[in-house]
């Protein structure tokens, strides 16, 4: 276990390397705060609910899922190891005692960390200064459920970028399956088109998917939204999590013996 | 009375099983080919490659058998697409073969590789395995957790590490901004930190000047003597090996050649160089 916390750490460490990166991801988080307040601003003119919301409500509706979809970062995941089979320094973690899931796992643990403090910094100061009433669940249980629900999102993604980069060991190069998982993900959460325009059963359907419990639904109960819907989706999260490991072992199995190594 | 000496089949078992017990690596009839996508230049060609793709077979090793024994320095050698790294990849663990045994300190490679990874270190030249972002010192502070290494033996590999390969000017710089030299120094440093039974070495000394050359072989003679480390060497740098190893296998399209002392392969010529080249020349390798 010490080994991952410490590949964990080595990646916390090595983002410090990239100040810029840090100085403009937290530029991101400001820009979108400010721009949601903006936004929202206009079209909360004169009424005081749109939809379910509030201005208020609305406003940390934004913060929680811009906070939790900034923390997911898990893509790199794929490029890397679709790059390391490629060129052939993959062969970097198998000559090492240490799983390589586990090792890909603990990378983004590190990374998501160390993301999180500062973004979690720039929210709390912005919040302090727009004076944002932030909505909250007062349910612990709902409350609970949500971090569970955000954390197995991000290990659910983690294992798909995964098992998205393992598969270049059989189609050498994975970007159409990269674009299909973006724009799926995309659809889901409501990014392309808003779900309340779906008809119900296609709402229902996406409810099956994974993409709905990693950023839509842990930002809706943390905002005290949904909550009647926490229980189920940390259980829905919890089985794509298995489901998906499965896969990837059988998959791992079958197509390691394609890997060549080549280029070293 | 029936004695052990009076079953004449004994001697013989007792011989192979013993001989079996003193290999530390046994590698029998080893076959790996590759499969290489191959289309004419163009951009017509382009196209039909879209359609038709078409795959050429590449045989990397073909009946490829050897043993050796613990504590042996083995020099591995043949010209550029012989089969050499093909063969380092698949005792490593990275490759599996199609066919044939391959048996590493009692492990299968690529069936056990996190009990076998445990106990062999493995410097590739031309790649880093150190963490880029990082000063050497955190990377291997992070092998140290990795490989389980007490704190006390860490310290004192470290120690003589740093000693013997000149490393303490180098170790809280960042990966990425060393040289290849230093980077290499580090990589040897950082594949022995753990102190393993065996070492494939795939031209280890690539890039270094001579006082680093010199710096690594008396350090990889050191840790042969003292700890018995076994080590295959792939380079073709002839110094290497003729200041490294005894034994050398001649591996050409695949196949093992020749499997003999330096004597044997140097004949009459007055150097190595001269000597494998006329070698590879013989062999139209």
């Amino acid at each position: 276990m010490r080994k991952y916390l410490e590949v964990a750490k080595i990646y916390m460490k090595a983002q410090l390397a990239w100040r810029s990166d840090v100085l403009f991801n937290m530029i991101l988080t400001i820009t979108k705060m400010l721009f949601a307040y903006l936004l929202w601003g206009i079209m909360f003119q004169g009424k005081s609910m749109i939809g379910e919301f509030t201005f208020h409500g609305m406003l940390s509706y934004y913060i929680m899922s811009s906070f939790l979809s900034q923390l997911e970062m898990s893509g790199r995941v794929s490029y890397e190891i679709q790059d390391r089979i490629r060129n052939g320094t993959f062969s970097k973690y198998m000559i090492i005692p240490i799983g390589i899931e586990k090792y890909f796992l603990s990378m983004q643990a590190g990374i998501v960390m160390f993301y999180f403090s500062f973004q979690l910094i720039a929210s709390m100061v912005w919040i302090f200064i727009l004076d944002i009433q932030f909505t909250f669940t007062g349910n612990m249980m709902s409350f609970l459920c949500a971090v569970m629900m955000a954390i197995l999102g991000i290990i659910f993604m983690v294992q798909l970028n995964y098992l998205l980069g393992i598969l270049t060991l059989k189609y050498q190069g994975i970007s159409t399956f990269l674009m299909i998982k973006d724009n799926l993900m995309e659809l889901v959460t409501g990014s392309i088109i808003p779900l309340a325009l779906f008809p119900e059963a296609i709402v229902k359907f996406m409810r099956l998917l994974p993409f709905y419990y990693v950023t839509y639904l842990p930002s809706m109960i943390f905002t005290g939204k949904c909550e009647e819907e926490a229980v189920l989706g940390v259980g829905i999260i919890l089985s794509w999590c298995i489901v998906i490991q499965f896969v990837i072992s059988v998959i791992w199995k079958k197509y390691i013996r394609k890997y060549d190594g080549v280029g070293i | 009375m029936i004695t052990k000496k009076s079953i004449p089949a004994w001697q013989d078992m007792k011989k192979y099983y013993y001989q079996e017990e003193a290999n530390m690596i046994r590698v029998e009839h080893v076959c790996k080919t590759y499969k290489v996508s191959k289309r004419d230049a163009g951009f017509m060609s382009a196209c039909k490659a879209l359609f038709h793709k078409e795959y050429e077979e590449v045989k990397a090793l073909e009946d490829v058998s050897f043993t050796i024994d613990e504590g042996e320095m083995v020099g591995y050698i043949g010209p550029n697409g012989a089969g050499k790294s093909s063969t380092i990849k698949i005792l490593s663990g990275i490759l599996v073969p199609e066919s044939g045994k391959c048996e590493i300190n009692g492990c299968v490679p690529w069936k056990q590789r996190m009990k076998h990874v445990k106990n062999i270190g493995v410097v590739f030249g031309q790649r880093s395995q150190l963490w880029w972002d990082v000063p050497v010192i955190d990377s291997f502070e992070l092998l140290r957790d990795i490989y389980s290494i007490s704190e006390a033996d860490y310290r004192n590999q470290l120690e003589e590490l740093t000693t013997l390969l000149n490393l303490s000017e180098i170790l809280k710089t960042p990966t990425r901004q060393l040289s290849l030299g230093q980077r290499m120094r580090c990589e040897i440093a950082a594949s022995l930190l753990h102190q393993p039974k065996i070492l494939f070495l795939d031209e280890p000394t690539i890039g270094l000047d001579a006082v680093s050359k010199l710096a690594v072989r008396n350090f990889i003679k050191q840790m042969n003597k003292v700890h018995k480390t076994t080590v295959i060497l792939t380079t073709h740098d002839m110094q290497d090996i003729e200041a490294l190893t005894n034994r050398i296998i001649l591996i050409g399209k695949g196949k093992i050649l020749m499997d003999g002392t330096i004597e044997d392969i140097k004949g009459t010529h007055e150097n190595m160089d001269e000597a494998v080249a006329t070698l590879y020349k013989n062999y139209d390798i």
